[in-house]
């Protein structure tokens, strides 16, 4: 009997997961930095470079898509290759990929605080940037298709899926909404205008959510979650159902985004209903993680990664209930353009994304290094206040929102969504006494 | 008359508040009954309890029996909410995952074929529904308002508040206050042919009151003087007060009304009463 003898490409993985928590320390002092700006004006140093204007566009791309985007290629490049069981399709490409995003990033960064913006949100980037980004997307995509073609696995395992979808989507995403006119080697038109061109971007805008920051996460929860439970994943119909009207459902929601414009009622409204109908989909994905861990709550209560991966779990049903009301245009009216929306938005990138990549990180880094986590008790730390606290203040507009509270929450939130963590995080540990009953 | 009508207020007060009938023996009658059977109720509680313990000197076999009924009873009704709480939540006991388990293996992780939870189904389907009410309420069947709707409603709202305001905004004047205004005055002169014609001539020419028309004045010519006088009258020599019965911005518009009838020459005017003004403010101010 012939025995096939591969071996899979950790080194790439690796690779990531050192820029994963570069860009996140990067990005998310940047963040730090423009919460400031808010109080202490004097921070944006007089120079036009370091203006909360330009510091904010980097703060959001960079913690997106490089912090975010470097964490997907990580935990998709270890998954895919163990549940398709073969190496990945081309060494070359995934090095390609690896440092072509990296450059990416600079790239954009330096651009961003130059001045150079489209002024769309979250593809501020000018058109070369735009051009790499497309390169770089198809060379994932040829890598990641590569690998399924030649995979060992008769079926697909649903992670897979997920990976799929991401790679399409966004792909379909990035270029129809980066259609535009070179004017110069740093300066383009977009080829739609008004209310069309608001309507592409917020298509595109709100698919960046789905897509990029929900899609390639579910496929990680779906491979990581039973890995580091060791049980099996709770239900395979529910896979399927969620993830299919996930998909379909989430592409139509992205109107909600400019209730009370230029934009026809009806497109309104049906932004509206396709959001409220998202809740199922996304609840979907939340329960078949948290059912996955049944039987295993014993572990919940000493396992770092496990209490990382609830958190996460728990912050996405959050926030994809609070994002169909937000849509609601009654609720719309009062939250629009206050720092709920910035709330929002933390819950959705650092308490999902954010607190999944750190469960994949504290997991993944002592099996690539054949190693034991540093210090246990280390992880265990910042969890006690992150994931009862944080849920509270992440949302002091929802106490300050109403009337009068608003003029409060202008001058509190915008540091509260950042400072108010840190504070907790390092002064306020002691006083709250955590009940491990509770995840039982 | 007066005490009548306050007598008769008065009871229907009181009888609102009493809980009682008006008929003294009908209150007995209900106390008397309320309290035999709160006494009935404690004797018989007592007598069943007598008996109860009777019974467990007689016949306890009999009694442990229907206490084991009683538990086993409870206890499949337990078991059968926890069933349909299983089955809402899509929950199949643990011990039962074992035949559950899908031929799936991926790189170690296998699956459960557990049904999909009923409550996430009534979820998705709810929220489908609520999709195609909420289009019907706003596109088909047009309850609800839409953007423009809404901004021409909230206009009219705004609008009708902007009237309320400005309508008590006419009634805060006083006599320190008012100005001429000559858009009053026509408004004005019908409250003058109804209140005041009648002493002070349809024109203003005077008859039992004094002339308006010339430039002699008892209390003052000025629109300040003149709201002041009608306001508070001058009950001594039979000027009516008329802050009662006309608003302040009836008192405005009537007195607004007199200012222009200065030098109109009416005929039959009265003979000249009080102090002659040689100019009027207004004239002061057009040198």
């Amino acid at each position: 009997m012939h025995l096939e003898q591969f071996s899979y490409d950790n080194k790439i993985v690796r690779n990531f997961g050192i820029a994963t928590i570069i860009w996140g320390i990067v990005g998310m002092s940047i963040g730090l930095l423009v919460a400031l700006q808010l109080i202490f004006p004097e921070l944006n140093f007089m120079t036009q470079y370091t203006t909360f204007g330009r510091v904010r566009p980097v703060h959001t791309n960079a913690v997106i898509f490089a912090f975010v985007g470097n964490a997907i290629f990580m935990g998709a490049y270890y998954s895919l290759q163990r549940v398709l069981k073969t190496r990945m399709f081309s060494d070359v490409l995934s090095k390609i990929h690896f440092w072509g995003w990296q450059l990416i990033i600079v790239a954009s960064a330096i651009t961003l605080l130059l001045g150079y913006t489209t002024s769309h949100e979250y593809a501020e980037m000018e058109w070369p940037i735009d051009v790499a980004i497309t390169i770089i997307w198809v060379v994932f995509g040829v890598n990641m298709f590569g690998t399924i073609i030649k995979r060992r696995e008769r079926h697909m395992y649903v992670a897979v899926w997920f990976y799929i979808a991401t790679f399409v989507t966004v792909a379909v995403l990035h270029i129809v909404n980066s259609i535009q006119l070179p004017v110069s080697f740093w300066k383009s038109f977009y080829v739609y205008s008004g209310v069309q061109d608001a309507l592409v971007q917020w298509w595109y805008g709100h698919n960046a959510v789905a897509f990029f920051l929900t899609t390639p996460f579910l496929g990680m929860m779906y491979y990581y979650l039973p890995k580091m439970a060791n049980r099996p994943v709770y239900s395979y119909k529910l896979s399927i159902l969620h993830f299919w009207s996930l998909i379909f459902i989430y592409i139509w929601a992205g109107p909600h985004h400019l209730l009370y414009s230029s934009m026809p009622s009806w497109v309104q409204s049906l932004g509206v209903v396709f959001s409220v109908m998202l809740i199922a989909p996304s609840w979907g994905g939340m329960i078949n993680g948290l059912m996955t861990l049944r039987g295993a709550w014993d572990k919940v209560r000493v396992e770092p990664v496990l209490k990382f991966m609830v958190v996460a779990l728990t912050c996405y049903g959050m926030a994809t209930f609070e994002g169909p009301m937000l849509s609601l245009k009654q609720v719309n009216a009062i939250a629009h353009f206050t720092d709920w929306i910035v709330a929002h938005v933390h819950i959705g990138a650092l308490g999902w994304n954010g607190f999944m990549t750190f469960a994949i990180l504290y997991w993944l880094l002592p099996r690539i290094y054949k190693t034991e986590l540093y210090s246990k008790k280390l992880a265990n730390y910042p969890l006690l206040d992150w994931y009862t606290r944080d849920f509270v203040l992440c949302h002091p507009n929802v106490l300050g929102c109403s009337g009068s509270g608003v003029d409060v929450e202008r001058v509190y939130s915008g540091r509260c969504v950042e400072i108010s963590k840190l504070l907790v995080y390092y002064f306020g540990n002691h006083s709250y006494a955590y009940d491990e009953s509770t995840w039982r | 008359m007066n005490e009548m009508i306050n007598g008769t207020e008065a009871v229907a007060e009181v009888s609102q508040w009493k809980i009682g009938a008006v008929n003294l023996y009908s209150d007995i009658l209900i106390v008397t009954l309320i309290v035999v059977m709160i006494t009935l109720l404690i004797a018989a509680v007592m007598v069943n309890k007598a008996m109860k313990s009777i019974l467990k000197v007689t016949m306890p076999e009999v009694v442990k029996q229907e206490a084991e009924e009683k538990k086993r009873k409870a206890e499949a009704r337990k078991a059968g909410w926890k069933a349909l709480w299983n089955k809402i939540m899509g929950i199949r006991p643990i011990e039962q995952e074992k035949d559950l388990i899908t031929d799936h293996d991926y790189d170690g992780i296998k699956e459960l074929d557990n049904p999909v939870p009923i409550w996430f189904n009534a979820l998705f389907y709810g929220t489908i529904c609520f999709g195609f009410i909420y289009l019907l309420v706003y596109h088909v069947f047009g309850i609800g308002m839409n953007q423009d709707q809404e901004y021409e409603h909230e206009m009219a709202m705004a609008e009708k508040a902007r009237q309320e305001y400005l309508a008590q905004a006419a009634n805060l004047v006083d006599e320190n206050t008012v100005e001429f205004n000559e858009a009053l005055a026509a408004s004005g002169k019908a409250i003058f042919t109804a209140n005041c014609a009648a002493c002070h001539g349809a024109n203003g020419e005077g008859g039992i009151g004094p002339n308006l028309t010339d430039r002699y004045w008892l209390h003052g010519g000025e629109i300040k003087d003149i709201f002041k006088t009608v306001k508070y009258g001058v009950p001594d020599k039979g000027m009516v007060p008329w802050e009662q019965t006309l608003t302040p911005a009836q008192i405005a518009e009537v007195s607004s009304y007199i200012i222009t009838l200065r030098d109109t020459n009416p005929a039959n005017a009265k003979a000249a009463q009080g102090e002659e003004v040689e100019k009027y403010e207004s004239e002061k101010v057009e040198e």
